[in-house]
């Protein structure tokens, strides 16, 4: 298995990962899937990170790609938690969560 | 590992960072007067800004040297991770700038309101992610800070808890901003894979021209779309109506003047900065890159202006007519990035400048009117600047310089704008051309507010209690905060309209040291 091989497979998967993650965020009518969708899309780029950085030449170079993806999956649990508080909120004005009801501001 | 000279340098974050702890914490303390949450902001950002001026080398406040940034301009060792450029310090004061105009403002808001703390920490919180996205020069650390400033401002957007109109444009803002935070991401992945390392210093300084791949190239394009929804450039541009209408005017003031321009200077800093300096213009495969890359943001650049005008002549309420006009102008402002030379920098930085005093103080009008009774409609001003001379002034120099007209800010950035667009060389004189268009078509809008302002009358019997109320005290039912900062935003349009002189001269140099930074 060649490295120029298993780099195109991975990009494939990630690539797919993302592609399924912003299908959700334009499609999804749930907001609490809307955010499943928003954390699957963000983990294609950990992903790519991941794998970069397993592949590294040196010892610095790996760290700086796995610090990065320890910072953005902070930053996205980060996001899921505002987005929750925005749900609630959304929820205790409407009582629902769906993303089609909310149409005061139109496009 | 905490060393005192790095914590030293960032004294104007830290600023900020303590500001905002100690609103939460006086948000818990119960209720004390709004004006009081507001002094601890103002305060906060004033120092900030004094410390930012004192590197810049601003005379009076030389006895402040060397509490911030120690060493401008000098890539001797620099980190990997952040810089400070003079342009990266003048951006810090405009969303310095952007900050205190719309903290000042909002103390006028109703003192009932609850979760004036929280409003304050918010904005000074979004104010400390910007400062930091114009210190970046690692793409993780500059994402890192861009979403501090999302977090912040999408909390500051649902800020009224009560209003579902406020919890919707939140909502769809969280949903955009998410996405493009994704697109980011994904980009800065690729181009960690590319070139094995995500510091942008170190990737303009140590690779041979050329040394790029379509790993790259993805990475590259993933950025620009994570960037563009961030800047609303056309296509990636819907959410930003629906968001500047739905939020409290206070924060579309903060959004369109304060956090877009961060998104600019991450743009600059990515596409135009120590990066893109290894593909010179030319000949070869990386020539072709950097050309087709300058086409692209060029054509987004125009489509973006045409767009937004056009939108913006179809609209009958004056917040959504604002936000296309916000939009029409980030059009111009990328012109900065599709030229990227040091004029045409320093223009788009002017450009950025101007529109933050432009568009806040245009927004803070809106807000001041909404106070005052004026419904959300463009019909809804007949007769305002008769009954409310001094609000109409203001609001007339805030579209007049959005137009360009000259005598205002709007008016010199434009002009350095344009013509340094059209120096640069060949097809970007057509660039100048559509921006003079754009330009002539936006004075249609901005014209048709003003005459509804003065020349029509309203309808007998509406009876709009402000409207109709005519005062002669120029700041009679405003509220001091909103007047100071309505006051403060005219007078610097018209002073700088009249002599920019030291301020372009600034941001020249600025943009010259950019393009050389460490190069």
């Amino acid at each position: 298995m060649t490295d120029a091989f298993t780099t195109a497979g991975f990009l494939a998967l990630s690539g797919a990962l993302l592609a399924l993650g912003l299908f959700g965020i334009l499609t999804r009518r749930n907001f609490i899937l809307l955010l499943v969708s928003i954390e699957i899309a963000v983990n294609a780029a950990v992903l790519n990170f991941v794998y970069f950085a397993a592949f590294a030449p040196t010892t610095a170079e790996a760290l700086n790609g796995q610090s990065a993806a320890i910072v953005i999956v902070a930053l996205a649990a980060t996001e899921i938690a505002v987005g929750l508080a925005i749900v609630l909120g959304l929820n205790r004005l409407r009582g629902s969560i769906d993303v089609t009801g909310a149409t005061d501001l139109r496009l | 590992m905490i060393d005192t000279e790095v914590l030293g340098q960032f004294a104007p974050e830290i600023l900020l960072l303590a500001g905002t702890l100690l609103l939460f914490v006086l948000d818990r303390a119960g209720a004390l007067r709004r004006e009081l949450f507001g002094a601890v902001a103002l305060a906060a950002i004033l120092g900030a800004g004094a410390i930012v001026l004192a590197d810049l080398g601003v005379g009076f406040l030389a006895p402040l040297r060397g509490i911030g940034a120690a060493v401008v301009d000098q890539p001797v060792g620099a980190s990997a991770l952040y810089g400070f450029s003079s342009l990266g310090l003048l951006f810090q004061g405009i969303f310095l700038l952007a900050a205190f105009l719309v903290a000042l403002a909002a103390v006028s808001r109703p003192s009932d309101e609850p979760g004036a703390a929280v409003f304050y920490g918010l904005l000074l919180l979004a104010t400390l992610g910007m400062m930091l996205v114009a210190v970046a020069a690692d793409l993780i650390f500059l994402l890192l800070a861009l979403e501090i400033t999302a977090i912040a401002s999408y909390l500051l957007v649902a800020s009224p808890r009560r209003d579902p109109r406020a919890l919707e444009a939140a909502m769809k803002f969280y949903i955009i901003g998410a996405l493009s935070a994704a697109l980011s991401f994904f980009g800065a992945s690729l181009l960690y894979g590319a070139y094995g390392t995500t510091s942008l210093r170190v990737v303009g300084h140590s690779l041979p021209a050329g040394a790029y791949g379509d790993l790259a190239i993805a990475g590259f394009g993933f950025l620009l779309a994570g960037l563009a929804f961030e800047v609303t450039l056309v296509p990636f541009h819907m959410w930003a109506v629906d968001v500047y209408d739905g939020a409290p005017t206070e924060v579309s003031a903060f959004l369109a003047g304060g956090t877009k321009k961060a998104g600019f200077f991450a743009l600059f800093l990515v596409f135009v900065g120590p990066l893109l300096l290894v593909l010179a213009p030319g000949t070869g495969p990386a020539g072709t890159f950097r050309g087709s890359l300058d086409l692209t943001v060029a054509l987004l650049a125009v489509a973006t202006m045409t767009v937004g005008n056009v939108l913006a002549l179809f609209q009958s309420e004056m917040k959504r007519l604002l936000a296309y006009s916000s939009i029409s102008q980030a059009g111009y402002m990328l012109l900065g990035v599709a030229v990227a030379t040091a004029p045409a920098l320093a223009g788009a930085t002017f450009q950025i400048f101007a529109h933050v005093l432009l568009k806040a103080g245009a927004f803070l009008v809106v807000a001041a009117a909404a106070g005052l009774g004026v419904g959300p409609l463009v019909s809804d001003w007949k007769g305002f600047g008769i009954r409310r001379p001094a609000l109409g002034v203001a609001f007339g120099l805030f579209l007049l310089g959005l137009a360009g007209i000259p005598l205002t800010v709007g008016f010199f950035s434009k002009f350095v704008l344009f013509s340094a667009v059209v120096e640069a060389r060949g097809w970007f004189v057509w660039l100048a051309v559509a921006g003079v268009l754009n330009s002539a078509l936006s004075v249609f809008y901005y014209g048709r507010i003003l005459r509804t302002m003065y020349m029509e009358t309203p309808p007998a019997g509406s009876g709009g209690a402000g409207v109709g109320a005519r005062s002669s005290l120029a700041w009679d039912g405003l509220g001091y905060g909103r007047a100071a900062a309505i006051g403060i935003a005219a007078v610097l349009v018209v002073a700088l309209g009249i002599d920019p002189g030291p301020l372009l001269t600034a941001f020249q140099s600025a943009a010259t040291h950019f393009l050389t930074f460490g190069a």
